[in-house]
């Protein structure tokens, strides 16, 4: 899968697995990938310049506590865990940089993955 | 970490904090806000803008736009640490209910900072506390003092201790037999449950505890703790019957009685105020879940009370809502609670009415301030009201569609020509 063809609609958990790190930097929207205990293990180049946060801080931390607690409600924290298989996109508002920001959400979680991601359009 | 810039660090900083930060101006809409702030407001939201403070919270905290609306000083705290009660019901069992804390200090003519934070568990131990210090305040002051019971499933008393005789002046021997909710008239309680829902309750969760007046065989009364708690002959086995226990507390003191006052009454009339009132009316509807019993709201608003303020002065206008209030006060129900909504809109909250009862209710306050009498310099003052009465079973068991449904009724009354009480037409066939 080329770049061009990863748009944000159907861009899949295994697509995003088989991309190098340079290849999720370069997509256009915000990738976050995080393991069962929500410690996040990709943070990409988007998604860094959108909350101003460099990914060599982001990586390592507990997703949800640390760097997006306003997702670490029942609309999407919970879901991660009450659900193995998550491929949904929902509108949600962020706060980038402090600033509330409407975005839309992509949530992809499969059983047998060990990882699972967020991914934030603008 | 010296490659960090100090703005990286400080975002990292407001990303973590576990507090929700929110600058907004007078109308609510949010310039900055952390994460966490968003955690809470966002499911409160729904379908409202998550962007404005007020309107997010519109559904859950409408005081808090008009709190900061009657701010007059360009600076200063509006409120802290200001409840927002987020679940009206008893929610799921498994969590506490959720509460949080809002302060909202205004720093200039257009700026506002609000702190937004989760206080649940707090509240859920200080409720614990409080029962507990109610029940074990009094284990100190005389522990055979307590007027020990048992009932069986039916409610009639199968044992009782001297103590009863002595706390109630019913004899604790021919008391035997007989029914424990006949022996112990308490229907003038204040906004308690009787007896039997007690028992109801306890059978259910165990046990059930409250505090309330009791009256004595010689017709005093006297504030009383009841402990119902349901009794099976094993573990597993269903309840057999009920321990009841009974103390005579000393009435709470004068101070305490003044806090509770200033905090639910409205200053002006003395009647309820608005959160008295949507405390009571969500301690009701639970009781109407569990229990099933019909509950009544009747909303009022005086007539042409613009012109009343305008030709006789606002002090006399004053004057007017307190006789209101007086007048409609007298006519309550044991547990029913009257209280000024508005500027000169009041309600009245009416457990165990039915439909019928509660128009019977608002007709004789209709008549009450219809006959109010008031002299004043500029002649005698009169007035007259508009009513209307909707019950929770119509309403399919919301609050807000019980008020909005009265409000409806309210309005139609007005729309019919004022001074009376809404019915519908196939009533009035």
């Amino acid at each position: 899968m080329t770049i061009e063809e990863a748009c944000f609609e159907a861009i899949s958990l295994r697509d995003l697995e088989t991309m190098s790190a340079a290849e999720q930097d370069a997509l256009p929207f915000g990738v976050v990938g995080f393991g069962a205990d929500t410690i996040v293990q990709r943070y990409n180049a988007t998604e860094a310049r959108m909350s101003g946060l460099d990914p060599s801080t982001v990586l390592g931390v507990p997703f949800f506590d640390a760097v997006a607690q306003c997702m670490n409600n029942f609309m999407i924290a919970q879901r991660f865990e009450d659900e193995p298989r998550i491929d949904d996109i929902v509108p949600y508002v962020l706060t980038l940089r402090m600033r509330p920001t409407k975005v839309r959400l992509k949530l992809l979680a499969e059983p047998d993955m060990p990882r699972r991601y967020v991914l934030i359009e603008r | 970490m010296s490659e960090k810039s100090s703005e990286e660090q400080l975002l990292e900083f407001l990303y973590a904090c576990p507090v929700g930060l929110i600058e907004c101006d007078l109308t609510g809409d949010i310039v900055m806000m952390n994460p966490h702030a968003m955690q809470h407001l966002l499911p409160l939201a729904g379908q409202r803008d998550a962007g404005n403070l007020f309107a997010a919270l519109e559904h859950h905290a409408p005081e808090l736009r008009s709190l900061v609306a009657a701010y007059q000083p360009t600076m200063g705290r509006i409120c802290d640490g200001h409840r927002i009660f987020v679940d009206l019901g008893p929610g799921r069992r498994t969590q506490a209910p959720r509460v949080l804390a809002c302060t909202i200090v205004k720093l200039g003519a257009d700026r506002l900072m609000v702190t937004l934070s989760e206080i649940s568990q707090q509240v859920v131990q200080e409720e614990r506390l409080r029962q507990a210090d109610t029940w074990f305040a009094t284990l100190l002051d005389g522990v055979n003092e307590y007027a020990a019971l048992a009932v069986d499933r039916a409610g009639v008393i199968t044992a009782a201790n001297p103590c009863f005789t002595r706390q109630t002046g019913f004899d604790h021997v021919a008391a035997l037999g007989r029914d424990l909710a006949e022996v112990l008239q308490s229907d003038n309680t204040g906004g308690d449950l009787r007896l039997g829902e007690q028992i109801e309750i306890a059978g259910r969760d165990g046990w059930h505890l409250q505090e309330g007046w009791q009256a004595r065989a010689n017709g005093e009364r006297y504030w009383c703790q009841r402990l119902v708690v349901a009794q099976s002959e094993t573990d597993t086995s269903p309840y057999t019957g009920f321990s009841v226990i009974l103390r005579d507390v000393p009435r709470r003191e004068a101070a305490a009685e003044d806090v509770r006052r200033l905090l639910t009454r409205d200053h002006l009339t003395g009647a309820a105020n608005r959160r008295h009132f949507s405390q009571a009316m969500e301690r009701e509807q639970a009781h109407w879940r569990e229990l099933r019993q019909s509950l009544s709201l009747i909303v009022l608003d005086l007539d042409h009370f613009k012109s009343v303020n305008d030709t006789y002065g606002h002090p006399m206008g004053d004057l007017l809502l307190c006789r209101v209030a007086e007048v409609c006060a007298t006519l309550l129900p044991p547990r029913g609670i009257f209280a000024r909504l508005g500027g000169e809109e009041f309600g009245a909250l009416l457990p165990r009415y039915d439909r019928e009862q509660a128009l019977g209710l608002a007709e004789q306050m209709r008549e009450r301030i219809a006959g109010i009498l008031l002299d004043t310099p500029n002649g005698v003052l009169t007035a007259t009201a508009s009513l209307g009465c909707a019950t929770l079973e119509e309403a399919g068991g919301s609050i807000d569609a019980l008020i909005k449904l009265a409000d409806e009724r309210l309005y139609a009354a007005k729309q019919a020509g004022r001074n009376q009480v809404h019915r519908l037409t196939a009533d009035a066939a």
